[in-house]
C-alpha cells in the first residue's frame, strides 16, 4: 500500500491542498490580527485584545473547513478517499479481484481489439487530400455486372463533358518485367493518365509527377513509389532521370511519390497488389477501336458544391450521350458513382459492425458476471454498509464510495485488457484474409486508447450500479442485529437479482453463439461447393515472359511446351498443364460474345457471351476437370493453330439444347475477323469467378490459337505439392536463367484464400460465443453455488428428513435448469431477431436454421447443467447436523 | 451605548458583501467594518459566517481576490467585484427593493 500513499500524498501536493489550507490560514491569522489591533487602540492589554478577537472570530477549525469544502477541496479529498479504501478492498480481497479483472480484460480486450480495427477502416481519415470528396467511377454492364471498368473512348466523353468534377484521372494495373540495373524483376506497374496524382492531391517527393499523355510515348517515363525508391535504388537521392527498362521498353525515371503513399484499388485490379512504378496510359487518338476495350478503373473528385447525387444524375446523362453516339459499344451500359471510402471497405463494413456488436456482447456478459461477483459480495459487506450508515454516511455517499470501486477495478481490468488487445490485433492480422483490406496499420492509439477508457469507465458503473444500490438498500437495524448474515428479505432480493443476471448471461451467449453455428454452418457449405476441379496434390505459378526477349507468338508457345515437357518428365509429377488464369483466381472475370454457325445471328451487342480460357492439352488432366464428350487437344493442336475449341457443359446445354454440339463452329469476339472454330469436346463445368455463383460456360482454346505472353502452369503430384517447386524453377531455369515465377501456390491455399473472409469471421465469431458460453457458465455456477450456500440448513433439513442425495441433486439442477431456460427462451427471440443481420455473412443457411439453432440450445442446456452439478454435488454433501447449527 | 441590532435576513449576507466591496477593494476584516460602518453598527456579520460566503462567492465569479499590501504596509487578501459581481448586486437590490416594498405595503394594509 505504500506506493499508493506516496502517489497520493503527491496527487495531494499536486492539486494543492496543502496551498488552499495555507491560504485560508493566513487570510484568518490576518484578521484576527487586524481585530487585535483595533481592540489594542480601544484601549486593551495586548493579551485580552487577542483573546478577544478570538472569541469573537468563533471556532476557527471549523470555519477553516467549511471554508475548504466551499473552495472546492471536498470532491477532490473524497475521491481520493474513496480511491484509497477501494483500492485497499481490492487488494484485501485477491481472488475476488482476480476473478473480476481477468473476465473484465478479456471483455475489455476483445472489445479494443475490434474497435481498433473499425477506427482504422471506418473512422480515421483516408490519407488522400480532402478524401471525402474523392469518387470512383465505374460502369455497369449490359449484363448488370457492377463496378465494371470503362474504356479510354468512354473515359474521355466523361472527362470532356462533366462539370461536376475538379479532376478525373483513369488507371489500370499490370505486371510487367523490369530489367536494367540489378536483377530483372517483375513489378506491378499502374498506368494512368497524368492528372492521377493530382486528383488525388499527393505532391511527389523527388522530381515530379507523370505529364505526358496522348498517344504512347517513345521514352514514356516513370514514376517511382518510395518503397521500391529505397527498395531498389536505396534511397539514392539521384534517381531522377536514371533510365529503367519496363518489358524491354526503355523509360526513365520523372520522379519519386512520398513515403506512405499508397493507391491501389482491389476490384479489378489486374495485378491484385499495390503499384510500385506508375507510368502513362496511351491514350491513342480518337475513333480507333482499341479504344473501346473496357480496363480502366477512373477516380475523381467532386466540386465542393456538387453531391454525390448530383454528380450521379450528370453521369447518367454522359453515359446516355454516348450510349447514342456509339450504340454497337455501349448499349444497355449505366454508371456507378461510389465514394472512395465505401469502395475501400464498403463489402466488409457489415461485417465489422456485427462483429463489434459480438464483442460488446462480450463485454456485457463479463459485466453481468462481475456484477453477480460483487452481488455475492453484498452480503458479506452488509454489516459494513450498515455501520457506515449508521455513523451518518447517506446512501449516495455509500453509493458513490462502492461505485469508486466498482470504476477502479473496471480500470484495472482494461490495463490488462489492453494486454488482450494488443496481443490481439497481432493474432488478428496474422489471421486476416489477403483481400479483406490493408491491416497492417490497425494498432493501439490514442483513438483506441480513449476508446477503451470511455468503455471501462462505463463499464464500471454499469456492473457496479445494482450491486450498490442492492447492498445500500438495507435495514439497519436488521443488518446490524444478524451479524452479517444476510437473509430473509435482503437475501431474496438479491438471489433474484442475480438470477435475472444469469438469465441475461445466457440469452446474450445463446445469441452469440447462434450468429457462431450459423457461420460455422454457411462455411461447411461453402468447403462443400462443387467446383468442377480437383485441389488436391496441385501446384501451380504464374509464368509471364518479357515482351522484350519473346516477340514471337511461337517463341511464347515454344517456351510453354519446353516448360510443360520438361517439368512432365521429373519424377513425382503426375500430369502438367497450362491456363491463362486458374479458376478463383479473383481477377478480372472475362465474358466475351460470341455466335453460333447456322444460328440466327443476334442484333450487334446481344450476342450471348462465355468465358475464354486459353489451356494445353495437359490442362483438363492436371486440374481433374473430366471429358464428357469428344476429345481432348491434342499434342499437335495444342502446338499449332488448328480451329477447333473444347466447351463447358453448361455451354453445351444453354446453348446446343438437344442437339450435339461436336462439330459445330462458333466465332468468338476474340480475334480481329471473325474466326469460326469448331467443337471437338465437352468438359465439366468449373467455377471461374466465383466459388458461390454457378459456374458460367466457359470456351477452352488451346494456346496457339490464342497466344498469351503469361500463362500458369498447373502441375498434378504424387505427394505434397509444395515440395515440388523447387525442382519446377529449376527446370524453369534451365529453359531461361533470367525468367521469373510468381504467385506460387498449391490449389489448396487458391481454395482457402476465396474463402478466407469467410473463415475469418467464422474464427472471430466462434472465439467470442466460446468466450461468452465460458463466462455464462461461470456465472451459472456462481450464482447456483451461492444459492446452495444460502439454502445450507433447508438442504440439511430436507436429509436430515430421509431426502435421497438424487432428489437434493435433482432439486439444485432443476433450479439451474430453469434460470437457463428462461435464459435461452429470451435469446431465442433475441437471436431470432439480430441473426437477420448477419444474412450478407451467410451461404447457403437460412438465418432462423432450425437445426443451428436446435444444436446450440442443446448445447448451452448441457453446458448450463455442467455448471450446476459441481453446486449440486456439494449440496447433496451437506451435513445436516453441521447445517442446522449452522447460522 | 447601545443599540438594537438588525439580524440578518437569510440570503441578505450575499448581497450586503458585494455592495461593501462595490465601493473599492476590502480585505474580509475590512468587509465587515465597513457592513458595520454603513450599517450605523446596525449590522454586524459574523466573522466565521464571513469566509465561507467571501469564498462561494468567488467562486461564482462574483469577486475576484488578490495578496496585496495595504497602506499600513500589512499584507493581506484584497477582494474586488467583477463585471458579473455589479450585475449581480443589482439584481440583489432590485429584488431586496421588491420585497421592502411589498413588506411595507402589506404592513400598511393590516
Amino acid at each position: 500500500m505504500r506506493w499508493f500513499n506516496i502517489f497520493s500524498a503527491r496527487l495531494r501536493a499536486l492539486v494543492g491542498r496543502e496551498a488552499v489550507i495555507r491560504d485560508i490560514d493566513e487570510e484568518m491569522r490576518l484578521h484576527v490580527e487586524m481585530e487585535t489591533e483595533t481592540n489594542v487602540g480601544r484601549g486593551m492589554s495586548p493579551a485580552d485584545a487577542r483573546r478577544a478577537a478570538l472569541i469573537s472570530f468563533g471556532n476557527f477549525d471549523s470555519v477553516r473547513n467549511v471554508a475548504y469544502r466551499v473552495r472546492g477541496g471536498g470532491m477532490l479529498e473524497t475521491l481520493l478517499q474513496d480511491i484509497r479504501y477501494g483500492a485497499r478492498v481490492l487488494a484485501k480481497h485477491k481472488g475476488f479481484t482476480a476473478v473480476a479483472v481477468i473476465t473484465l480484460a478479456l471483455g475489455i480486450g476483445a472489445n479494443t481489439a475490434i474497435f481498433s480495427v473499425v477506427n482504422e477502416l471506418l473512422l480515421r481519415p483516408l490519407p488522400y487530400r480532402d478524401a471525402e470528396r474523392l469518387v470512383m467511377l465505374w460502369e455497369i454492364t449490359s449484363e448488370g455486372r457492377h463496378q465494371n471498368t470503362t474504356s479510354r473512348a468512354n473515359f474521355r466523353g466523361w472527362r470532356e463533358q462533366n462539370t461536376a468534377f475538379e479532376g478525373m484521372a483513369a488507371f489500370s494495373d499490370q505486371r510487367l518485367t523490369l530489367t536494367g540495373d540489378g536483377e530483372p524483376e517483375e513489378v506491378s506497374v499502374q498506368l494512368a493518365t497524368p492528372e492521377l496524382f493530382r486528383v488525388l492531391g499527393v505532391e511527389p517527393l523527388l522530381g515530379r509527377g507523370l505529364t505526358q499523355e496522348g498517344e504512347r510515348p517513345a521514352a514514356p517515363e516513370v514514376v517511382l513509389s518510395h518503397g521500391f525508391w529505397q527498395r531498389r535504388y536505396g534511397g539514392d537521392p539521384g534517381v531522377v532521370g536514371k533510365p529503367v527498362t519496363l518489358n524491354g521498353v526503355p523509360c526513365t525515371v520523372a520522379g519519386v511519390l512520398p513515403a506512405g503513399f499508397q493507391w491501389h484499388i482491389k476490384q479489378r485490379s489486374g495485378t491484385g497488389r499495390p503499384a510500385e512504378i506508375w507510368t502513362v496510359l496511351a491514350m491513342p487518338t480518337e475513333g480507333s477501336a482499341a479504344t473501346r476495350g473496357r480496363f480502366l478503373s477512373v477516380v475523381a473528385r467532386l466540386r465542393p458544391s456538387v453531391s454525390l447525387e448530383q454528380a450521379g444524375a450528370e453521369m447518367k446523362t454522359i453515359a446516355a450521350r454516348l450510349e447514342q453516339d456509339a450504340p454497337q459499344y455501349n448499349k444497355g451500359y449505366g454508371t456507378q458513382v461510389i465514394p472512395l471510402r465505401e469502395q475501400f471497405v464498403g463489402n466488409v463494413r457489415p461485417a465489422l459492425l456485427i462483429l463489434l456488436g459480438a464483442v460488446g456482447f462480450v463485454l456485457l456478459i463479463a459485466c453481468a458476471n462481475v456484477a453477480n461477483l460483487m452481488l455475492s459480495r453484498a452480503a458479506a459487506r452488509e454489516k459494513e454498509v450498515a455501520l457506515r450508515t449508521a455513523l451518518g454516511a447517506s446512501r449516495m455517499r455509500v453509493v458513490r464510495q462502492l461505485l469508486t470501486e466498482s470504476v477502479l477495478l473496471a480500470l484495472l481490468g482494461s490495463v490488462f485488457g489492453l494486454l488482450v488487445a494488443w496481443w490481439g490485433i497481432g493474432a488478428l492480422v496474422a489471421i486476416s484474409p489477403r483481400d479483406l483490406v490493408n491491416l497492417q496499420g490497425v494498432g493501439i492509439n490514442l483513438t483506441v486508447l480513449g476508446w477503451t477508457l470511455a468503455v471501462s469507465l462505463l463499464t464500471g458503473i454499469i456492473f457496479g450500479i445494482a450491486p450498490a444500490l442492492e447492498a445500500t438498500r438495507l435495514n439497519l437495524n436488521d443488518a446490524l442485529k444478524e451479524g452479517g448474515q444476510g437473509a430473509g428479505g435482503q437475501g431474496t432480493r438479491n438471489r433474484r437479482l442475480r438470477s435475472a443476471l444469469v438469465v441475461a448471461e445466457v440469452a446474450l451467449a445463446l445469441v452469440l453463439l447462434a450468429s457462431a453455428g450459423l457461420l460455422v454452418k454457411s462455411f461447411a457449405r461453402l468447403q462443400e461447393i462443387d467446383t468442377g476441379f480437383n485441389t488436391e496434390n496441385v501446384l501451380t505459378m504464374v509464368v509471364r515472359l518479357p515482351d522484350g526477349k519473346y516477340k514471337e507468338e511461337p517463341q511464347m508457345v515454344a517456351f510453354f511446351r519446353q516448360a510443360t515437357e520438361r517439368i512432365r518428365a521429373l519424377p513425382g509429377v503426375r500430369a502438367v498443364g497450362t491456363v491463362n488464369f486458374l479458376p478463383l483466381y479473383g481477377g478480372l472475370g472475362s465474358s466475351t460474345g460470341f455466335t453460333v454457325e447456322g444460328q440466327p445471328a443476334p442484333p450487334p451487342g446481344e450476342e450471348p457471351s462465355t468465358n475464354v480460357r486459353v489451356t494445353d492439352a495437359g490442362y483438363f488432366g492436371a486440374m481433374g476437370i473430366p471429358l464428357l464428350r469428344g476429345r481432348n487437344f491434342t499434342e499437335f493442336e495444342a502446338n499449332e493453330s488448328k480451329h477447333v475449341v473444347i466447351i463447358s457443359e453448361s455451354m453445351a446445354r444453354q446453348h446446343f439444347p438437344g442437339e450435339d454440339p461436336l462439330g459445330k463452329r462458333i466465332s468468338v469476339q476474340m480475334f480481329e475477323e471473325p474466326t469460326p472454330t469448331e467443337i471437338v469436346g465437352v468438359v465439366g463445368d468449373v467455377r471461374y469467378d466465383s466459388l458461390i455463383d454457378e459456374a458460367q460456360p466457359t470456351v477452352y482454346f488451346p494456346h496457339p490459337e490464342l497466344t498469351y505472353p503469361f500463362m500458369t502452369l498447373v502441375i498434378r503430384t504424387t505427394s505434397d505439392p509444395a515440395e515440388m517447386s523447387p525442382a519446377v524453377r529449376r527446370e524453369l531455369s534451365a529453359i531461361d536463367p533470367d525468367q521469373p515465377v510468381s504467385d506460387v501456390r498449391t490449389m489448396n491455399q487458391v481454395m482457402a484464400d476465396t474463402v478466407g473472409r469467410a473463415r475469418f469471421n467464422t474464427l472471430l465469431f466462434g472465439l467470442f460465443a466460446g468466450l461468452a458460453t465460458l463466462l455464462a457458465a461461470v456465472g451459472i455456477f456462481g450464482v447456483m453455488n451461492y444459492s446452495v450456500t444460502l439454502r445450507t440448513r433447508e438442504i440439511g433439513l430436507r436429509i436430515a428428513l430421509g431426502a435421497q442425495p438424487n432428489r437434493v441433486l435433482m432439486l439444485i439442477l432443476r433450479q439451474g435448469l430453469l434460470l437457463t431456460l428462461i435464459g435461452i427462451g429470451i435469446g431465442l427471440a433475441g437471436a431470432l431477431a439480430l441473426t437477420r443481420v448477419m444474412s450478407s455473412l451467410l451461404f447457403g443457411v437460412d438465418t432462423t436454421d432450425p437445426a443451428t439453432f436446435a444444436v446450440i440450445v442443446l448445447l448451452l442446456t448441457v453446458v448450463s447443467l455442467i455448471a450446476c452439478y459441481i453446486p449440486a454435488r456439494r449440496a447433496t454433501r451437506i451435513d445436516p447436523l453441521l447445517a442446522l447449527r449452522y447460522e | 451605548m447601545t443599540k438594537q441590532k438588525a439580524d440578518l435576513l437569510q440570503g441578505t449576507l450575499d448581497m450586503l458583501i458585494l455592495k461593501a466591496v462595490s465601493l473599492g477593494p476590502l480585505h474580509g476584516y475590512g468587509i465587515i467594518q465597513r457592513i458595520r460602518q454603513i450599517s450605523g453598527e446596525m449590522l454586524d456579520v459574523e466573522q466565521g459566517s464571513l469566509y465561507p460566503a467571501l469564498y462561494r462567492i468567488e467562486q461564482r465569479g462574483w469577486v475576484s481576490s488578490k495578496w496585496e499590501v495595504n497602506e499600513t504596509n500589512r499584507r493581506a487578501k484584497f477582494y474586488a467585484l467583477t463585471r458579473a459581481g455589479r450585475r449581480q448586486l443589482e439584481v440583489e437590490e432590485a429584488s431586496w427593493d421588491r420585497l421592502v416594498l411589498a413588506v411595507a405595503k402589506v404592513r400598511r394594509a393590516m
